[in-house]
């Protein structure tokens, strides 16, 4: 039992460290190019403030957005920025998937020791998402500290982010291995994304049948609704079961299609 | 003129080889549609609710006015400049004896084509499905007002994306850092496409009034929906023609001057 746990824990320190070396370089890679990562960072800034202005001068014209206050509404959007910047700074490299597969350099990342899933998967972390990150921390506090949840719920938000995070992840595992089969990554990737910016707003605005196919079908309410919801106190029970019983169905049958698309893999690239 | 329409009849041609692209493409737009049109439809949820000027009727009309305004103006070729500056390949156009701004706006109105095709069938599609409250237009001089606003709206676009376009001429690294700015975040959120501009308090509008982006959708829109009459239509239009010469000029000088910097990296 000791022996399996310094084995994990070995193996852990393993992939940190080379997580550590891919994002370093990754990191270099953005800086070289100061110009451009002040453009996109000022891009991404201005889109942030354009949609919390629109949210809040929506919601003070209207009264309220599907029973939810301007506070509360901006509180949905953080929630979903937060599960959405996350992803997009540990999964960046799965937008440059498609090439390692077209050219054949996917063949040298089988050849190494490493899972070749955490190297498509985080190889190439975001550096510009990853100075979003903080200051979205913090105003996604902010906020939350204004609907006074209690503990419980704070508890409850955090572990609906954590079963957020895993169906977010799951959906990247699918495309990678869509990618492998298809040779298609770049519109799966940009559509998986269309889907889940509906969760940008609280799920409560779209009507049945599209509703229940959001929470249960694609779970994009699971991912970016439930977590907020949770804080102001309407996620019961059930809907924690549902929602972490879901997330970690998802993770599983994506690594199961993984595996699957790595058997088709044929190397014709290279 | 024939070679043009050469040009036009290859680029149509052209879009059909990445056929599985352009449909996921026009997926992504029905999906975009999807979050704003429920959007709405929550916050008008009430029959007979008026709000920011509109009433349940004429805020979906602009909804589904989207697909066929956005089709019309925001579907465009002309954002692959920037790429063929900074690999160099524009040298090989500016060697034939064709005008390269012609031979992109022919380009730009052959994808402007296929696509208003492909709007209409998603219109019909979301309609039936949806089955939103619609009006319907009926003074001529409106529909002829908001088809010229179009015409101005594509020609706009048309221009500042050839201005985006010609930062590569300096900073070749920096063409889709220039698009992402301009056309990713100012459009989207400037010119309507994400929501009527009238939801902003009235001094944020009358600044961005004097802007280019709003008469990109949000006016044309405005026009058919019967919003804007008599001296505030005449200066809208006045405004969007005025915004087409200045930006003729100064595109014309920035690739006056980006073709002397020019030193054709990649060739």
């Amino acid at each position: 039992m000791a022996d399996k746990l310094r084995n994990s824990t070995r193996r852990l320190n393993y992939y940190l460290r080379i997580w550590l070396v891919m994002n370093k370089n990754a990191f270099m890679m953005v800086l070289a190019q100061k110009k451009v990562l002040v453009i996109f960072l000022t891009g991404k800034i201005i889109r942030f403030a354009f949609y919390i202005a629109f949210l809040f001068f929506l919601v003070k014209g209207a009264g309220s957005l599907a029973g939810y206050n301007s506070t509360q509404a901006i509180f949905f959007f953080l929630s979903f920025l937060i599960i959405d910047t996350t992803s997009q700074f540990l999964f960046r490299e799965v937008y440059r998937f498609r090439s390692y597969v077209v050219n054949g350099d996917f063949d040298l990342i089988l050849a190494k020791p490493v899972s070749p899933l955490f190297r498509v998967l985080l190889g190439g972390a975001d550096v510009i998402d990853l100075i979003t990150l903080p200051p979205l921390f913090f105003a996604t506090i902010y906020v939350g500290g204004l609907l006074s949840p209690s503990l419980a719920e704070v508890c409850i938000y955090l572990l609906l982010l954590v079963s957020g995070f895993l169906i977010t992840t799951a959906f990247h595992i699918i495309v990678i291995s869509f990618g492998i089969i298809t040779l298609e990554v770049d519109h799966t990737i940009m559509i998986y994304r269309d889907l889940s910016s509906m969760g940008r707003f609280p799920i409560d605005i779209y009507k049945e049948p599209l509703k229940s196919i959001l929470t249960y079908f694609i779970p994009v309410a699971l991912m970016m609704s439930f977590p907020a919801k949770g804080l102001m106190g309407l996620v019961g029970p059930l809907g924690i079961i549902i929602s972490v019983g879901i997330s970690v169905a998802a993770l599983i049958i994506s690594l199961r299609f993984w595996e699957y698309a790595l058997k088709q893999y044929t190397s014709a690239s290279s | 003129m024939n070679k043009y329409l050469q040009v036009f009849k290859i680029s149509f041609q052209q879009e059909f080889a990445y056929r599985i692209s352009f449909i996921m493409w026009r997926v992504r737009n029905i999906l975009q549609i999807f979050v704003v049109f429920f959007l709405w439809d929550t916050i008008f949820y009430f029959q007979g609710r008026e709000l920011f000027g509109y009433d349940r009727e004429k805020i979906l009309t602009y909804v589904f006015g989207l697909i066929f305004v956005k089709a019309f103006v925001l579907s465009s070729r002309a954002q692959d400049v920037s790429g063929e500056i900074s690999r160099g390949e524009i040298i090989n156009h500016l060697l034939k004896p064709i005008s390269y701004f012609k031979y992109w706006l022919t380009r730009d109105l052959s994808s402007k084509v296929l696509n208003l095709v492909f709007a209409a069938g998603e219109f019909s599609f979301l309609y039936i499905i949806l089955k939103p409250p619609f009006y319907f237009q009926s003074n001529p001089l409106y529909i002829v007002v908001f088809l010229v606003s179009i015409c101005a709206a594509i020609l706009t676009y048309f221009l500042l994306l050839f201005i985006v376009d010609s930062i590569p001429f300096w900073a070749p690294e920096m063409g889709w850092g220039g698009h992402f700015l301009v056309t990713v975040i100012l459009v989207e959120f400037l010119s309507g496409s994400l929501f009527p501009l009238d939801i902003l308090p009235i001094t944020i509008q009358n600044v961005l009034n004097f802007t280019p982006f709003p008469y990109l959708i949000f006016f044309p829109l405005q026009v058919y929906l019967g919003k804007i009459t008599g001296i505030l239509l005449f200066k809208g239009l006045v405004i969007s023609f005025a915004w087409i010469l200045v930006m003729w000029y100064l595109m014309k000088r920035i690739w006056e001057k980006g073709l002397k910097a020019y030193q054709a990296y990649g060739r």
